[in-house]
């Protein structure tokens, strides 16, 4: 918990900052928008975190909710490429798409024993090259779907603005249940035992394969419900929606203390850690110092946004060497400690040599 | 003590043969085993032991053979159904979840009670309450004193080894196999898991003991299995076991220095003989105390001891793999610091290493790939690698060594393990050496192989190469040593002349005793 601990102090310190240099960060709008953007990147984050914790990777997150979003567009638009269909349909084909991919990859993975690496980046050109496909180059519009309201609408209204937009609520309820399920049942003990020791976990019995194939299935279909979301939230879609999402989704993950060696992270550090990469984002568009120039007139300072992946990164970069420094730190703490404790009770013959005699 | 021969053993395997690509790794072995018996089962490395062990768990399938639980025959296909009948097997390598915390551990695989883990299982809470409860429980069985909420990580080896015993016990195992034990427990850490044994064999459950270690197994055994080359050699009781005889059996001949090369000078005895590496204080991590010894030109050093004694640690610590804590070298009269294997190579300080799959050789690539890496500068023309002149180094280290290969161009994957060493000591003698560390170096090599790397680990010696021979197998470190330090547990426990080995005298040493010599003085 040391690393969740960490972050979200981390956190709450960034966010009273950016509210004390401007008080809109904290502003009705603002806030709603920052939490359905960090709800959207969540739901996928959490589905990485099921494979990363099992000791896999998945690259192939952030193709996946392009797909989805351009399938529900294809399916269910109204708008001139689009097929007219219901909505639920487009959505039911969408998501279905999403788990066939995972179960695909999954079993790709299992069965053949291919390296989840290249499995999921062979995935993740495959499937933005069928986005492409489909869109042939432009956009599929959404307009006047009723899709629309997902991500604008939402319950308790204020001044036509929700207080819980609809995307947190599925967030909040993918946080629910991935938490019972990774950290209560069976089959999230069994995801750690395989991230933490594979051969231990298939020496006591466990079907690994088949509890690894799930982990992409989840993976999968979380990237699936976020790329509706998106869908929703963009209301056209292209080929460039999800470009490079899984790499939020990774860095989302380690940022809130999951391992890529498998068996670490929790559901608690991978919310901290999606709310952090987007509070992050949001800040810098936030972030302003207000000062006097040499003529004594008020200016406004603002961070260049095209310092944005200079400032992630870097976060990211701090926050993995902080925690090895910690953690070296202490590994040496306990070896000085215990080689003391050996000096005092090793018996007095320590004086003993072996020279050729 | 239960008799043997009852009509009715709790296991009996009958005739059990494996090959491996043709290889016979197991003819015809046959084993029985009685509830509350401790059964010691023994064999130099290769003998069999192991295989004979994952057939019986259910990693390997027979080819031939039939194996009888309780007197009905069983088909035992994979792990799970060993498990199903009570066979538990304690890997040497402890196979724990290090991230998950002990209870866990000891319920992994079977989290619900029988019949819930089935697939819709899956979704259904780990029962925390219940299972804390059956591990607290297990712990006092086994004798260990701990929270059942305690990380596997924190735990010392000795406490793992505990663990999976208690692990086994919950799956209610009737035959606990323990390959190995004892091999990385300290002395204290040892007499507990006796005592967890003893308590074991009352209780009914039969136990298949593997291990080297003479003493312990006359100390534990009811019965005693010698196998040889995959094949059973015979059965001895506890009453008519003696050292002699169970290493005769294990053996098959008596220790003889048929195939170890003549020495043309004894180094060690030339009058004012030149030091080449002295190790003064040399502290490895985890050890108690620092480690002294010398090595002269010419010298072949043999280090007996058990496995985890700290010999390799040792020598990793020469070549600089793992820095040393503390501690001064001298090589040839002036100071060595080995910061890195790279410090150490420069000095012409060259390590063979115990792992040679993973230390040794980088398997794709090929044999003059291999040979080449350490020294990869030395065969370049204008910063460009000189294929030919790699291959013709090669060519020669093969033809020096006699190499079984295609071409220099083969990959190392393919060799056999002879082969595959005898790269490992080419890499090192196209670079001249000064003292060439060799671990374990013929371990898992037959015969022929083994013969030819001892006649050029005397031909080198010979040349003034100094040798330092980590090895466990016996008649190795008597044949070829002018000298053996003998470690126990992580310190120079004896130091024996070449006109002093004699089996006994090793023994006593490795398990930890004291040798008295001819004039009275300790060792």
């Amino acid at each position: 918990m040391r690393r969740e601990l960490g972050i979200g102090v981390a956190l709450i310190a960034l966010c009273f900052v950016l509210w004390l240099s401007n008080s809109d960060f904290l502003g009705h709008s603002n806030a709603i928008n920052t939490l359905r953007q960090i709800s959207m990147l969540g739901i996928f984050a959490i589905g990485m975190g099921f494979v990363i914790i099992s000791g896999g990777i998945d690259l192939s997150i952030g193709s996946v909710i392009g797909l989805t979003g351009v399938l529900v567009a294809k399916v269910s638009s109204a708008n001139a490429p689009g097929l007219g269909y219901p909505l639920w349909l487009g959505i039911l084909v969408g998501l279905g798409a999403a788990l066939a991919i995972g179960l695909m990859q999954g079993l790709l993975i299992t069965r053949l024993r291919l390296q989840p690496f290249i499995v999921t980046l062979g995935g993740m050109l495959l499937w933005r090259g069928v986005s492409q496909t489909i869109v042939e180059g432009g956009t599929l519009s959404l307009g006047g779907s009723p899709l629309l309201r997902l991500a604008n609408g939402g319950i308790f209204a204020v001044s036509g603005e929700p207080i819980l937009p609809y995307p947190l609520l599925i967030f909040l309820t993918v946080i629910a249940v991935a938490t019972y399920v990774l950290h209560f049942t069976v089959f999230g003990r069994y995801l750690y035992a395989m991230g933490g020791n594979r051969e231990a976990a298939e020496y006591s019995g466990i079907a690994v394969r088949r509890v690894e194939t799930a982990s992409y299935v989840i993976s999968s279909g979380l990237g699936g419900v976020a790329g509706v979301c998106y869908a929703a939230y963009i209301g056209q879609m292209s080929q460039q929606v999800g470009i490079a999402y899984e790499m939020y989704a990774v860095a989302a993950a380690v940022l809130g203390g999951c391992s890529l060696r498998g068996g670490e992270g929790t559901i608690l550090g991978i919310v901290i850690g999606s709310a952090m990469m987007r509070v992050i984002d949001n800040g810098i568009n936030m972030f302003q110092l207000r000062y006097l120039d040499p003529d004594g007139i008020q200016r406004i300072w603002r961070l260049n946004p095209n310092w944005t992946f200079v400032i992630i990164g870097a976060v990211i970069l701090l926050a993995v060497v902080l925690d090895q420094v910690a953690h070296l730190l202490s590994a040496q703490r306990r070896l000085r400690r215990s080689a003391s404790a050996a000096a005092e009770s090793a018996p007095p013959r320590g004086a003993e040599s072996a020279d050729a005699s | 003590m239960t008799d043997p021969t009852a009509p009715v053993p709790l296991l009996a395997m009958r005739e059990i043969s494996k090959r491996f690509l043709g290889v016979v790794a197991l003819e015809k072995v046959s084993l029985r085993l009685a509830a509350g018996e401790v059964l010691a089962l023994m064999g130099e490395n290769g003998a069999g032991k192991s295989t004979l062990m994952k057939v019986l768990s259910g990693v390997h399938t027979p080819d031939a053979g039939q194996i009888e639980i309780d007197g009905r025959a069983r088909e035992i296909t994979g792990v799970p159904d060993a498990k199903r009948l009570g066979i538990a097997l304690i890997h040497q390598e402890l196979l724990l979840a290090p991230n998950l915390d002990i209870a866990a551990n000891l319920f992994l695989g079977s989290e619900l009670p029988q019949g819930g883990a089935a697939r819709g299982g899956w979704l259904r809470p780990v029962p925390r309450a219940r299972l804390n409860e059956l591990a607290a429980a297990l712990l006092e069985r086994v004798g260990l004193r701990l929270p059942p909420s305690t990380p596997v990580s924190q735990l010392t080896a000795g406490q793992m080894q505990l663990c999976e015993i208690a692990k086994a016990l919950g799956q209610n195992a009737r035959i606990l196999v323990m390959d190995e034990p004892t091999s990385s427990l300290t002395a204290g850490e040892s007499e507990q898991l006796f005592r967890i044994i003893r308590q074991l064999k009352r209780e009914g459950i039969g136990i298949i003991y593997i291990s080297h270690r003479l003493d312990e197994v006359l100390e534990l055994a009811d019965r005693i299995s010698v196998l040889r080359d995959g094949r059973y050699i015979g059965d001895l009781l506890r009453a008519e076991a003696s050292h002699d005889e169970i290493v005769r059996m294990m053996v098959g001949r008596q220790l003889s220095g048929q195939y170890f090369p003549v020495r043309t000078a004894a180094p060690a005895s030339a009058a004012p003989a030149e030091l080449a590496l002295e190790v003064r204080d040399l502290w490895v991590e985890g050890a108690p105390a620092g480690v002294s010894f010398q090595i002269c030109r010419g010298e072949i050093l043999g280090f007996a001891g058990l496995v985890g004694s700290g010999r390799t640690e040792l020598m990793q610590a020469i070549f600089g793999a793992t820095p040393a804590l503390a501690g001064t070298l001298r090589l040839a009269g002036q100071a060595f610091r080995p910061e890195s294997p790279r410090a150490a190579i420069d000095r012409g300080v060259y390590l063979a290493p115990e792992d040679r799959k993973r230390h040794g050789l980088v398997l794709p690539m090929s044999i003059a790939q291999n040979v080449t890496l350490p020294d990869i500068g030395r065969q370049t023309r204008l910063g460009w690698l000189d294929k030919k002149k790699e291959q013709r180094v090669a060519a020669r280290e093969m033809a020096r060594l006699n190499v079984k290969a295609k071409s220099q161009l083969q990959r190392t994957a393919t060799l056999s393990g002879g082969n595959q060493q005898k790269v490992v000591l080419g890499k090192w003698l196209a670079m001249s050496p000064r003292v060439l560390i060799l671990d374990e170096p013929t371990r898992g090599i037959d015969v022929g192989a083994k013969a030819e790397i001892y006649r050029h680990m005397a031909a080198l010696a010979d040349q003034g190469v100094s040798i330092i021979m980590v090895s466990s197998d016996m008649e190795e470190v008597m044949g070829m040593s002018d000298r053996v330090i003998v470690m126990h547990e992580r310190r120079i426990q004896g130091v024996l002349l070449r006109s002093e080995l004699d089996q006994q005298r090793l023994v006593r040493l490795m398990t930890g005793q004291s040798i008295t010599r001819e004039n009275g003085a300790a060792a």
